[in-house]
């Protein structure tokens, strides 16, 4: 089951910028470990914790035990989920279209116009 | 897509996870994993195929229903039912070599913890893009299927579109090219 509770744990998780950011730095290294993620913040490390506590919570992250260090993993199952509920293979394969244009006419747009 | 987030991962590729928990008893779980010789929606409508069973050290190869196609060859690394089930894996239409997909089961408040670990995924190549797309796909699609008792829209698209999948597959791909 992927309840409406267990949905609102997520969306609650994704709410935060700070949050938002752990997401990112897990997916383009997996297996972050939690000091190194802390020194990518300027807030305490108590902070950073009770940030990963809230994704962990939402199943948005994993924490495995590395001796005396925990690594920790972006889980994108529970975004998959939030997919689910509402775009089909087609919907998603045309959002992905127009989606993929947006992004290539602002790069381009960017480029011609630098701000 | 690519973008910025993408830079660093040549270093740590090497593993990523994906977990569920589902709403089924560890058996039910496992036993729907492991089954051979049937169509499996959560595996992209293909036929887990072995000489004689899953276990460890065995050869196995994912093949399309008609039996023409294989899509994924491995060989088992570890068969613990039912909480662990680890192989190697390559696709056929790459070049890449082999990574590894670990699929751990747990008992948990609520139903079964199932998790997919995908470890050496060789960086910046179209297994890796595979993997990728395929994790949640996996775990998503079992999930429903053990608990709903049919796979998620994208799972029954799959097994419709599995024999028009033959008409792009490539030659290299063809099952006696890859023996068991």
């Amino acid at each position: 089951m992927f309840t409406d509770e267990d949905m609102s744990a997520v969306f609650h998780a994704l709410s935060h910028e700070s949050r938002r950011k752990v997401l990112d730095l897990l997916k383009a290294e997996p297996g972050l470990s939690v000091g190194a993620l802390a020194g990518r913040f300027d807030v305490s490390r108590i902070a950073v914790m009770n940030h990963l506590a809230v994704l962990e919570k939402a199943g948005l992250v994993i924490s495995e035990k590395d001796g005396r260090s925990r690594r920790l993993y972006l889980n994108a199952a529970p975004i998959q989920m939030i997919q689910d509920r509402w775009m089909s293979e087609y919907s998603s394969h045309f959002a992905q279209r127009l989606t993929g244009v947006k992004y290539a006419a602002e790069a381009a747009a960017n480029k011609k116009d630098p701000k | 897509m690519i973008t910025a987030m993408m830079v660093n991962t040549m270093e740590f590729a090497e593993r990523e996870i994906y977990a569920v928990t589902i709403d089924a008893p560890i058996q039910v779980v496992w036993d729907t994993l492991v089954k051979t010789d049937e169509a499996l929606p959560f595996f992209f409508g293909a036929v887990c195929d072995t000489k004689d069973g899953l276990k460890s050290g065995a050869s196995m190869r994912m093949i399309t229903p008609n039996g023409k196609f294989a899509s994924v060859v491995g060989d088992v690394i570890e068969f613990s039912p039912p909480h662990r089930y680890a192989h190697t894996m390559q696709f056929t239409q790459y070049d890449d070599g082999p990574c590894t997909v670990t699929y751990e089961l747990s008992e948990v408040d609520g139903g079964t913890l199932f998790k997919l670990i995908t470890e050496n995924v060789p960086a910046g190549t179209k297994t890796e893009k595979s993997m990728t797309s395929g994790g949640p796909f996996i775990t998503a699609n079992l999930k429903s299927l053990v608990e709903t008792g049919r796979p998620k829209l994208s799972g029954r698209m799959v097994m419709t579109l599995g024999p028009l999948l033959g008409l792009v597959t490539p030659k290299r791909s063809r099952i006696e090219n890859w023996p068991l």
